[in-house]
């Protein structure tokens, strides 16, 4: 049994925390500079005025001339986020995000802590919190969990048995489902709207026309394909600020404000002495929007000169003064040092190497991110069917 | 507040190697390809066919050409005789 917990609009609400008093007023998350002048999530009011999320900006405005666009706060929604996920670790359940607003867990190991499914579940969204509007969708299946979660209603729990999975996705939109925007369109203009459409249609004819991932979207809608939970491992929780008296945009003054933040950040005592994998270096900019990027090191490290190697020329991407400076410890070796061995066994070092070097992707590109080429058909004359990638987790 | 931008994750489902990319031909009447993704082919290496999977109702029948473009990147293609188009492959 897999749950999902959703939360609509989640870089609205995060980006929204600043300033509450926009929520009841027309108001959309604004796009990000450089990219296509669409809108995100809009509030109440703005759906009322006839503003809907994906609109263009200039139709947008047109149409409800008093829309407040909305600078997004990735930092904001981060943090906001990774609160929320915490909270839910703390309280015992093993969550995948997927992103921020999507999650998911497998409730069975927290059920009888909780005295049943059902209880587990109003934990999970209390622990969330009523002020998101959490949704939660419970079903055999990963995709039906999020399709249960997205009908459901701010603070209801949907629950979806294997039986009646089918019936229930078939009324559901065709937006559910992972495929391209124009992926969308085309299956629209072919009269296809509902996810029940879709699954009724031959497996070989839907992968002839949308290809793969059109393939993999069919299967959803069928009701198949299980899933797995993959829980992440939750990340230090290690966080130096520099707030600054006034905005500054002189790189060298950011520059060394970050080597005291690592000073800092790498002599507090909860680090244990262990070495530094990930961190992160974010930013409140002068006009109210945020920065944040992520460093994964090649070997971990814990020298304030090899970090800051590597963190410093990103402070060269930041587009605004700022008015604070935060790093933060994002993922810590397990171990305090490095054992040697006399004796080395032959290909012992290849091996170790590529296991860290493993280790270094997955910290990167999270789980899900290593794949093994797993030979099925070397024989085969059709060359794509002689192997395939398989997830590796470990 | 409504909608979300939110996908069913598709990572970590496994998948083919070496799938076959839709590629931009031009060919001549014999079927020769001369002009490959804008680019003028130089040379033809070498031409083979496979055919299989025909007692499927999924089968193969294609027309390989392994060709030297003028930039002297090789590159395999094929043109596909069931669904049509072309195609470019490695691991061949």
């Amino acid at each position: 049994m897999i749950a999902c917990i959703l939360i609509p609009g989640f870089e609205l609400r995060a980006a929204l925390r600043r300033r509450p008093q926009l929520a009841l007023e027309p108001a959309a998350l604004a796009p990000l500079p450089g990219k296509d002048p669409v809108l995100g999530p809009v509030t109440g009011a703005a759906e009322a005025a006839g503003v809907r999320p994906g609109m263009r900006l200039g139709e947008a405005l047109a149409t409800c001339p008093s829309l407040v666009l909305v600078e997004q706060d990735p930092a904001e929604a981060g943090q906001a986020w990774e609160e929320i996920v915490r909270r839910l670790e703390d309280d015992g359940f093993a969550v995948e995000p997927v992103e921020p607003g999507c999650l998911y867990f497998e409730p069975r190991g927290v059920e009888r802590l909780y005295g049943g499914v059902g209880q587990a579940l109003k934990r999970a969204l209390a622990a969330v919190g009523s002020a998101w509007d959490p949704r939660a969708g419970v079903a055999e299946r990963r995709f039906a969990a999020l399709a249960a979660a997205s009908v459901a209603r701010p603070g209801q729990l949907f629950v979806v048995s294997d039986e009646r999975t089918r019936d229930f996705l078939a009324p559901l939109p065709l937006s559910l489902l992972p495929l391209e925007a124009e992926r969308y369109a085309e299956l629209e203009e072919l009269g296809v709207k509902r996810i029940g459409q879709l699954a009724e249609l031959p497996g070989a004819a839907v992968a002839e026309r949308l290809g793969p991932g059109g393939r993999h979207a069919w299967s959803l809608a069928r009701g198949e394909g299980r899933g797995r939970v993959r829980a992440r491992r939750p990340p230090a929780e290690i966080v130096e600020r520099f707030e600054f008296p006034e905005a500054v945009g002189n790189e060298l003054t950011l520059r060394r404000a970050l080597g005291a933040l690592l000073d800092r950040v790498l002599a507090r005592p909860e680090r244990g002495g262990r070495a530094i994998r990930k961190l992160a270096v974010s930013a409140r900019l002068v006009g109210g929007g945020s920065w944040r990027r992520t460093l994964t090191l090649r070997e971990p490290a814990a020298e304030t000169r090899a970090i800051r190697a590597g963190l410093g020329p990103k402070l060269a991407e930041l587009s605004a003064p700022v008015t604070e400076l935060a790093v933060e410890l994002v993922e810590l070796s397990e171990s305090t040092g490095q054992q040697l061995e006399l004796l080395r066994t032959e290909g012992g070092e290849a091996k170790r190497r590529l296991r860290e070097g493993l280790r270094q992707v997955r910290a990167s590109a999270g789980a899900g991110g290593v794949y093994s080429i797993v030979e099925v058909a070397p024989w085969s004359r059709i060359p794509e069917q002689r192997a395939l990638l398989v997830p590796r987790d470990e | 507040m409504v909608s979300h931008s939110r996908a069913a994750s598709v990572a970590g489902a496994p998948r083919r190697v070496n799938e076959p990319r839709a590629a931009l031909v031009e060919a001549r009447f014999d079927g020769t390809p001369t002009l490959v993704n804008r680019e003028t082919v130089a040379a033809v290496r070498e031409e083979w066919r496979v055919v299989d999977r025909w007692w499927t109702e999924e089968p193969v029948s294609r027309r390989y050409f392994d060709v030297v473009l003028e930039s002297g990147r090789q590159v395999v293609v094929f043109a596909d005789e069931e669904r049509g188009g072309w195609f470019s492959q490695r691991g061949i």
